[in-house]
């Protein structure tokens, strides 16, 4: 099972500039997923972060990880409507940069899941090295009671 | 695994994700109410207590976790 940009947009609510989600592969819900992220020059996170190196900010790469476990929590929990997800506890460790030019490869495995809340594990690598490595746990909020 | 074990542990784990002293900690206090826990400190008790006894606690058994003690009884309970 895989998604494409234009069926992710349709799972989560993040659009630019703050969508990390290019495609997302290798889809087993309750199982995994690995999300992938093209950076280029272009993003605009670059502008900033930084003027003179382009390095790509560890904050974004939270938001790659989260995204991919917003979808993955969704095609494991498809009967969930109308909810928001918050991350709670984030515990990333970054082992090497990423630059443009580089895909992210966002595996994320349950830990455990909960009807609307969940721990999930995160690796991200670019090519076969591991770039960040993590747990995260994200909780479903309704939307009427944000 | 002794039950002195499982209660050493529990609290401690407890005690880790709530960021206080195991020892400062009154093993009959709410944990929302009186030592601020929230839904995801709850959350990651819940699958600490699974990974450290090898258990699997069921989703409804969360609510139930409000005090040490109810978590050490709950544990006891999963242990075999």
């Amino acid at each position: 099972m895989e998604l494409d940009f234009e069926a992710i947009k349709g799972i989560i609510p993040q659009r630019f500039p703050f969508l990390m989600l290019d495609r997302a592969v290798e889809i087993e819900p309750g199982v995994r997923i690995v999300g992938l992220k093209n950076l280029t020059g272009n993003e605009w996170f670059y502008q900033g972060h930084f003027p003179k190196r382009a390095i790509t900010p560890g904050a974004m790469i939270c938001e790659a990880i989260a995204q991919t476990g917003i979808v993955f929590f969704h095609l494991s929990q498809p009967t969930l409507q109308d909810v928001t997800f918050l991350m709670g506890a984030l515990k990333i460790r970054f082992l090497k940069p990423a630059w443009p030019g580089d895909q992210l490869r966002i595996e994320v495995t349950p830990v455990r899941l909960l009807s609307r809340a969940g721990i999930l594990n995160a690796s991200v690598s670019v090519g076969k090295e591991v770039i960040a490595k993590g747990e995260f746990a994200l909780a479903a909020k309704d939307n009427r009671e944000l | 695994m002794s039950t002195i074990n499982i209660d050493q542990d529990v609290k401690a784990i407890i005690a880790e994700i709530i960021e206080m002293d195991p020892d400062k900690i009154d093993a009959n206090a709410h944990l929302v109410e009186d030592l601020g826990m929230d839904s995801m400190m709850a959350l990651e008790i819940l699958a600490t207590l699974e990974k450290k006894f090898k258990i699997k606690l069921p989703e409804e058994e969360l609510p139930k976790i409000t005090t040490v003690n109810r978590a050490i009884e709950l544990t006891r309970k999963y242990v075999k």
